[in-house]
């Protein structure tokens, strides 16, 4: 049994674990909620030995755990796939799987390559998942690096397994593949701990569920006892939510401030964008209208977008506003108004060491937030000071630095930068990853003011009900081509999938 | 199942630590700042001649040259890099100044040197930004390049013939400052003023972060790179100018310390050469700092043999100190 007791840890003077007790048995799925910034991560981080300067006990089957560095964590047998991955960029998947526990070769701290690249290959097949796996992890898409994370733990046979937020960023089938992986390693008597904003996947996978709310323990009980909507009011505090239903059910009511579609002129149009020999594609999408692109991870989505705002060299024209952009790359294309929110907000999204100010301002000033070369300080502070209020970045302080931000938190001000330049055409491209319930539904309405305000919007996401929520229309995707465009409300979750699904198969 | 509770509560925790991470916490520069304080109370108790007018005007006198490279060095380092190359530009730029006050008239001269090191500096820059050569390959490249030229030019021998008058600006002091020291402080303020004010600035310091993002968010990564490299240049012809109007000569083999001896101040300050933050305080502390460090040595009769010896302990310990509280803060 792995306990955690008045487990204590603060930044800089600010405690943001307030004396929380964990406890996870073996074969148990214990899953973890709470808001974003409540501190989860940080709960596992301290598990997983990333801090020296903890208080509180940890003992992991009864023998008490002095878990200082991560080494320390792995060898008491506790393996973590963290929130932002921890992968070797330039190694390929089978040296990132294989990372600190390399067979050797012949010769002093000499490695066998080839040894190496079969066994980690094997360890993929074993839980039914396949990589490329001479590919360098820096080319992969981030689903396929979240399963490099997972194989990478899973292969260490632990005995305590925690998952920080792995379905993020992953499409219904990894998901659904992912749960039955965690059931197994249960039976085998694994210890896993599962964090998600995904409640209704919580309620289904977990046994057991703690609920985090600012840094202390709200509720720990069976998830038998829950569902997604009560967790949901648990988690985010119930005076906040009222009587309004958190989770939309289902294919439920379209959103009121939905606009007709086709109703504005045409803001966006893509003609024969061409991906890398793939065929090319048309689209075109109305001032004020979202439009959602669907399919299954591998289906071109991302690469297209970056094709979009000129990140990869493409034949085809774009029109914003009926002017055609002539050589476009992604600064090009900010000027002309046409912004893309990426996918991966460590990588290529956020500036870490840069504090929210620096990162929500970055691309309005190339537009109005400076003027004749000079930065327009106070308007910056009032731009950004507002956006974080109407985004709920927790803490609210334009100051602090972006790498001390929950990972929820780092999404919401890498959209706000994007809202600051008031963009006429974006692309998002999974807006919501590691956002929590609420936060979630704000962002919804964030996105939805910019559509209403005459943005035209291209949402991109692995989450059904997102997409059924947000958008006026779908555009499925497969193998790089647009195989059908229709309006939302013509879709519910499983006709959404089975389209998605239907078209990687032909 | 015994209750081992680890605890690093305040009343356990040393007092040395609870004071680093309080200075540490406002930054690595007030750390720094509180160093040379007390290096400089500590001359001022021992050291009778430390404290007088005519030492305190020597240090600045000194080091302000220096402190003029080490702000272009900063900005370079803030973009996530830096310039081996500023030495041989300011060795250029003393010899081609000398030359066209000699034979054409002092402005000239200046503006000439100064066009020249912001050439190179551009010319740095554009094989970073435009080649994706790493700069520590580039500038060691303009360096060899500049200083051979440089050799080839003048046979190794210096120029000699500037006019008395033009000494003035490199030796001359008004109302007791050196007239270089009020040209440093200019140039601190305009950095700052950069970094703070412009819409360059801010860019310098989200490329420098993560170029990925900014060239994402619409920054035009290329020209900013390459004017922080124009600007690093510009400041290394700048002091080059000023090396020569102390010196009276320009001397091809001078300023062959000033590469290393720059970044030395810059990371003495606290500005992790990773990229992205940095502040122009950071330059003028280090910069007075190594330069407070060896005229204390000086006035203590230290041979100089010794001197770079305790300057490579003076940046192991306060960048290795630095480094230390930004681990403990850190975290992921
Ligand atoms: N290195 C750090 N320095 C300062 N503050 C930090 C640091 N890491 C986390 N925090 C703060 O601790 C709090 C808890 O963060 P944590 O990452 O644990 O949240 P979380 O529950 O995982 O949220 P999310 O769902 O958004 O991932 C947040 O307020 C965050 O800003
Ligand atoms: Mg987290």
């Amino acid at each position: 049994m792995l306990t955690m007791t008045q487990i204590r840890k603060s930044f800089g003077g600010i405690e943001v674990l307030h004396g929380v007790d964990f406890t996870v048995e073996p074969g148990q799925v214990h899953a973890l909620v709470g808001h974003n910034g409540a501190g989860k991560s940080t709960l596992m981080k301290v598990l997983g030995g990333l801090y020296h300067d903890y208080s509180g006990t940890i003992t992991l089957d009864g023998r008490t755990q002095h878990l200082r560095t991560p080494k320390e964590s792995l060898d008491a047998g506790v393996a973590i796939i963290y929130q932002d991955f921890a992968l070797v960029p330039d190694l390929d998947v089978a040296h990132n799987i294989a990372l600190g526990r390399e067979p050797g070769g012949r010769g002093w701290g000499g490695v066998a390559h080839r040894a190496l690249a079969r066994r980690s290959a094997q360890e993929a097949e074993r839980f039914g998942i396949t990589l490329p796996m001479t590919t360098p992890v820096r080319r992969l898409g981030v689903a396929d690096q979240q399963l490099t994370e997972i194989v990478r733990a899973l292969a260490r046979d632990v005995s305590y397994l925690v998952m920080d937020e792995p379905t993020a960023r992953l499409a219904p089938a990894e998901r659904a593949q992912l749960f039955r992986i965690i059931a197994q390693l249960a039976e085998r008597g694994v210890g896993v701990v599962y964090i998600s904003h995904f409640l209704d996947e919580v309620v289904e996978v977990a046994d057991v569920v703690t609920v985090l709310r600012d840094g202390a323990v709200r509720a720990v009980g069976p998830a038998s006892d829950w569902t997604a909507d009560t967790l949901a009011r648990e988690l985010v505090g119930e005076d906040e939510i009222g009587d309004r239903p958190v989770v939309p059910a289902p294919g439920g009511p379209a959103a009121p401030a939905r606009s007709e579609t086709g109703a504005g002129a045409a803001r966006l149009e893509v003609r024969a964008l061409a991906v890398e020999g793939r065929p090319p594609t048309d689209l075109t999408v109305a001032a004020g209208e979202i439009v959602a692109l669907a399919g299954l991870v591998g289906s071109g989505r991302t690469r297209w977008a970056r094709a979009l705002i000129g990140d990869l060299r493409t034949e085809g024209r774009v029109l914003v506003d009926g002017r055609p952009l002539g050589r476009r790359n992604p600064r090009t294309s900010a000027r002309a108004g046409l912004l893309l929110v990426p996918e991966d907000r460590k990588v290529n999204g956020l500036v870490l060491t840069g504090s929210v100010r620096e990162n929500i301002e970055l691309t309005a000033l190339g537009t109005h937030l400076s003027r004749g070369g000079l930065v327009r300080l106070a308007t910056v502070d009032r731009v950004v000071r507002d956006l974080l209020a109407r985004f709920r970045v927790l803490p609210p302080r334009p100051e602090i630095l972006t790498k001390n931000l929950s990972g929820g938190n780092a999404q919401k001000v890498l959209v706000a930068r994007a809202v600051a330049a008031r963009p006429k055409a974006i692309v998002l491209d999974q807006p919501t990853a590691g956002v929590d319930i609420g936060a979630k539904a704000e962002l919804h309405t964030q996105v939805r003011s910019m559509a209403a305000a005459g943005t035209a919007v291209v949402v991109i996401s692995d989450d059904l009900d997102e997409m059924l929520d947000l958008a006026d229309r779908v555009v499925v995707l497969a193998n790089g081509q647009m195989i059908q465009d229709a309006p939302a409300a013509s879709f519910d979750r499983a006709s959404l999938l089975a389209a998605m699904s239907r078209t990687a198969v032909a | 199942m015994s209750a081992v509770t680890e605890t690093s509560d305040a009343a356990q925790t040393p007092l040395w630590r609870r004071v680093t991470t309080a200075l540490g916490r406002r930054g690595g520069s007030s750390l720094l700042a509180g160093i040379l304080a007390l290096l400089v109370l500590s001359q001022l108790l021992t050291t009778p001649a430390f404290g007088r007018w005519a030492n305190i005007a020597n240090i600045l006198q000194q080091n302000s040259i220096i402190g003029i490279v080490a702000c272009g060095m900063l900005l370079m380092i803030i973009l996530g890099g830096f310039d081996l190359s500023v030495g041989a530009v300011g060795a250029m730029s003393s010899v081609l100044a000398a030359t066209v006050i000699v034979h054409v008239g002092t402005p000239a001269g200046i503006v000439a040197a100064v066009l020249a090191g912001l050439a190179v500096g551009a010319a740095n820059g554009a094989f970073v930004a435009l080649l994706g050569m790493s700069p520590f390959v580039v500038t060691l490249g303009t360096q060899s390049v500049v200083l051979g030229g440089l050799f080839v030019a003048t046979q190794a021998n210096p120029v000699y013939g500037v006019p008395e008058s033009f000494t003035r600006l490199g030796l001359g002091r008004i109302a007791g400052i050196p007239i270089v020291t009020i040209i440093f402080a200019a140039v601190v303020v305009v950095i700052w003023a950069t970094l703070r004010f412009s819409r360059f600035g801010h860019y310098v310091y989200a490329v420098g972060g993560n170029r990925e993002a900014a060239r994402l968010g619409g920054v035009n990564v290329p020209l900013v790179t390459i004017g922080t490299y124009a600007i690093g240049g510009t400041l290394a012809g700048l002091a080059g100018v000023l090396l020569l109007a102390q010196t009276g000569i320009g001397q091809p083999a001078a300023a062959s310390t000033w590469a290393l001896s720059a970044i030395a101040a810059v990371v003495v300050g606290g500005v992790p050469l990773s990229g992205g933050v940095g502040k122009v305080s950071a330059a003028v502390l280090g910069t007075f700092l190594l330069g407070v460090v060896s005229n204390a040595l000086n006035l203590n009769g230290v041979s100089s043999y010794w001197q770079p010896m305790v300057t490579g302990f003076v940046i192991l310990i306060a960048v290795g100190i630095d480094s230390y509280q930004r681990q403990r803060r850190a975290s992921r």
